[in-house]
C-alpha cells in the first residue's frame, strides 16, 4: 500500500511537471522563439548553401515528347 | 498608479481579459515583440481557452503533425531527407503552429475551436501532400523510380483535383506541383517565397507579371520541385502570366505534358463544349500514360463525396448568413474552402473536420452563442487576397470588429456536380474547371465579378473588403468600375492592395494602415483594442 502510494506520488509529481514545462514552452511561446532565430537561421543558410542544377543548361527539346492531340 | 482591483484581477484570470478597451480590454498589440512578430507570451484567454487552446489546439496538433507523418509516409526517413533537401518544406513548415497562433489570436470559445479545426484539416491535407512528394521523389531514392512514382499524377496547382477521381481507386495520387511548394507556404512562412519570385528575376524574366506565375517558375529555376510523377499536366491558370510558366515547366520538368486550359472566355455554349473535349482529352493523355482505363464508379464515388461536402458548406453558409451564431473565422473559412474545393477527396480530412465544426455550429445555434459578439459590421472580402497576410481578417476583428463573414475564395466553386449521368458530369465538370481559382469572380468577366452585390445580400453584410492585387492586370482594369459601384449603391467598401505573395511590395503595416484610415477617417469609429494599430511586424514569418 505505502509503495503504491510512494508511485502515485511520483506519478502525479512527474505528470504535474511535465505539464508546467509543457505550459512554460507554450505561454512563452518558446517554440515559436526556437524556430525563428535557431532552426530557420541554421536551415536558411544551409538552403543558400546548397549546390543545384543550373537547369538553364538543360536543353528544351520540343520535339522529345508527341504532342498528345486524341 | 491605478489601483488595481482585486476582483477584476480575479475575472480577467478566470474568463480572460474583455475584448474592449473601455472594460480595460487586452491590449494584445502589446503582445507582440518588435519587428519578429513573435510572442513575449501568448494570451491568457481565462483558464478554459488557455487550456483548450494549449492542449486541444497547440499540443493536439504537434501530436498529430507527428502521427500524420506516420500515416501517409511509406518511410518516415524520407521526410527528414525531404526536409533537408527542400527549402519549401523546411524553411516553412516547422514554424506551422504559429501559423495558427495568427488566425486564431483573440478567438475565445467556440470561435476558437471550430476555427481551428479548418486549420488541423489543412495541415492534415499538407502532410498528405509532402508525404507524396517525398514517398515518390527519385532524388529521395537514389533515383529509383518505385512504385508510388509510377502511381503519382503531376498538374498545376489550378488544375482542380476532381479531374483525377477516376483513377484514385486503382490508386493513382493527384499531387498539385506548387500548392504546397508555394501557395500553402506564402501563409505559413512568408520568407520562403521571396526565394523564387527572385530566382526567376535573375534568369532575365521581368518582374510586373503576377508574382504567383513567377514564384510558380522560380522552383523550377531553383530545381526545387521533387521528381515524383512520370508525367505533367498544365494548365493557363486563367491568366496569361501563367502561360509562360507552362512553358518553363515544359522545358524544365522535361516529361510528358498535357496542357489543359482554362478558357479565358467562358459563359459560352461554344467553349463550355471545347472546354469539356478538352477535359476528355486529358483524361485520355492519363489512360495512355497511366495504362489504366476511366474508372466510373471510382468518379461517382469521389464527387459524391465531394457533393456531401459542398451541401454541409451550404448548411454552414445558411447559418452564416441568416444568424450570428456561425463559429469559424474570416481566415479559417476562406482557407478551408480554397484549400478543400482545389485538392479535393484525396484525403478524409475535410469530411472529418467539417461535421466537428457543423457540431459546434449547432450548439451555437441551440444555445444561442454568438462567437463573434464584438461585430461591428458584417464584411465580404471581394477578390484574391494577400497570402502573406491573409489573418488580416482575424487583425480586423480584433482591432475594428470587423467580422468577414464570408470571401470570394470561398465562393468560387459554389455548385455540386451530377453524377446521374456521363454527359452531365462532364458538363458540370467543364464549369467546375472553368471557374478555377482567381478566374470567375476576378478575371472571369463583369457577370461574375458583379456577382458580389448578390452575395453581400445573401449574407447580409454591410461592408466590403476589396483586394487589389496590384500586379494582376485583370483586376487592375477593373479598379474604377468598382469604385462608381460603390458609390452608386452607397457601399461602406475599403481596399486592401498587396501582390499576392510577395510581403515585399504592401507590408501588412501599409494594409493595417489602410484600414485604419478608412475606419477613422470615412467610418468615424474608434478602434475596440488600440494597441493593434500600429506595430512593427515587418520580419514576421
Amino acid at each position: 500500500m505505502k509503495k503504491l502510494g510512494k508511485f502515485l506520488f511520483k506519478f502525479c509529481f512527474v505528470f504535474v511537471l511535465l505539464n508546467a514545462l509543457l505550459f512554460v514552452v507554450f505561454f512563452f511561446d518558446l517554440d515559436g522563439k526556437l524556430m525563428f532565430n535557431v532552426v530557420e537561421p541554421f536551415l536558411k543558410k544551409h538552403y543558400d548553401n546548397m549546390e543545384r542544377k543550373d537547369v538553364l543548361k538543360e536543353p528544351y527539346d520540343l520535339d522529345k515528347f508527341p504532342e498528345y492531340k486524341y | 498608479m491605478a489601483k488595481k482591483n482585486p476582483i477584476k484581477a480575479v475575472k480577467d484570470f478566470w474568463y480572460g481579459k474583455p475584448h474592449t478597451a473601455e472594460e480595460g480590454g487586452r491590449r494584445l498589440g502589446e503582445l507582440y515583440e518588435d519587428k519578429t512578430g513573435l510572442l513575449k507570451h501568448r494570451e491568457w484567454r481565462g483558464v478554459k481557452d488557455t487550456f483548450y487552446y494549449m492542449y486541444n489546439i497547440w499540443g493536439y496538433n504537434y501530436v498529430h503533425m507527428v502521427l500524420d507523418i506516420l500515416k501517409f509516409s511509406n518511410n518516415p526517413i524520407d521526410f527528414v531527407k525531404g526536409t533537408w533537401r527542400y527549402r519549401w518544406m523546411g524553411q516553412t513548415y516547422l514554424p506551422v503552429i504559429h501559423w495558427f497562433e495568427r488566425g486564431l489570436q483573440g478567438m475565445r470559445g467556440e470561435a476558437l475551436a471550430a476555427s481551428a479545426w479548418h486549420y488541423r484539416a489543412m495541415v492534415s491535407a499538407s502532410i498528405h501532400q509532402i508525404c507524396n512528394f517525398f514517398n515518390a521523389d527519385t532524388r529521395l531514392h537514389g533515383g529509383k523510380k518505385n512504385d508510388a512514382y509510377m502511381h503519382t499524377i503531376y498538374a498545376n496547382e489550378t488544375v482542380c483535383g476532381t479531374l483525377f477521381y477516376p483513377w484514385k481507386d486503382a490508386g493513382y495520387q493527384y499531387l498539385p506541383m506548387e500548392m504546397i511548394p508555394y501557395f500553402v507556404t506564402c501563409h505559413v512562412n512568408s520568407h520562403t517565397v521571396l526565394n523564387y519570385i527572385d530566382a526567376v528575376q535573375s534568369i532575365g524574366l521581368p518582374g510586373d507579371p503576377c508574382p504567383m506565375c513567377q514564384a510558380e517558375s522560380g522552383l523550377f529555376v531553383l530545381d526545387d520541385v521533387p521528381d515524383s510523377s512520370p508525367m505533367v499536366i498544365t494548365c493557363n491558370e486563367a491568366c496569361d502570366a501563367s502561360v509562360s510558366t507552362s512553358t518553363l515547366q515544359d522545358w524544365f520538368a522535361d516529361k510528358p505534358l498535357f496542357a489543359l486550359p482554362i478558357p479565358m472566355q467562358f459563359d459560352d455554349p461554344l467553349v463550355k463544349k471545347y472546354c469539356m473535349n478538352e477535359i476528355e482529352e486529358c483524361w485520355k493523355f492519363i489512360e495512355e500514360q497511366t495504362g489504366v482505363p476511366f474508372n466510373w464508379d471510382s468518379m461517382v464515388k469521389y464527387l459524391e463525396r465531394q457533393n456531401k461536402l459542398q451541401r454541409d458548406e451550404w448548411e454552414k453558409w445558411d447559418v452564416a448568413s441568416k444568424t450570428d451564431y456561425y463559429p469559424v473565422n474570416g481566415v479559417a473559412q476562406a482557407l478551408f474552402r480554397i484549400y478543400s474545393t482545389q485538392y479535393g477527396i484525396q484525403t478524409s480530412c475535410w469530411e472529418e473536420a467539417s461535421e466537428k465544426v457543423k457540431k459546434i455550429m449547432y450548439k451555437c445555434v441551440e444555445k444561442k452563442i454568438n462567437p463573434f459578439p464584438q461585430t461591428r459590421h458584417r464584411v465580404i472580402a471581394w477578390s484574391c487576397a494577400p497570402l502573406y497576410f491573409s489573418n488580416w481578417c482575424t487583425w480586423a476583428y480584433n482591432c475594428w470588429g470587423l467580422n468577414t463573414i464570408i470571401n470570394m475564395d470561398s465562393l468560387m466553386f459554389d455548385m455540386e456536380i451530377r453524377t446521374d449521368s456521363y454527359d452531365n458530369m462532364l458538363e458540370d465538370m467543364a464549369t467546375y474547371h472553368m471557374w478555377a481559382p482567381m478566374r470567375r469572380m476576378a478575371v472571369g468577366g463583369m457577370h461574375h465579378i458583379f456577382e458580389l452585390w448578390d452575395y453581400m445580400k445573401r449574407f447580409n453584410c454591410d461592408m466590403v473588403a476589396m483586394y487589389d492585387q496590384l500586379q494582376c492586370k485583370g483586376m487592375q482594369g477593373v479598379h474604377g468600375l468598382f469604385e462608381d459601384e460603390f458609390r452608386k449603391r452607397n457601399i461602406n467598401a475599403f481596399w486592401i492592395p498587396h501582390a499576392l505573395p510577395d510581403c515585399r511590395t504592401v507590408s501588412r503595416a501599409e494594409i493595417r494602415r489602410q484600414i485604419n484610415d478608412y475606419m477613422t477617417t470615412v467610418m468615424h469609429e474608434e478602434p475596440l483594442d488600440p494597441s493593434l494599430l500600429d506595430f512593427d511586424d515587418s520580419m514576421t514569418w
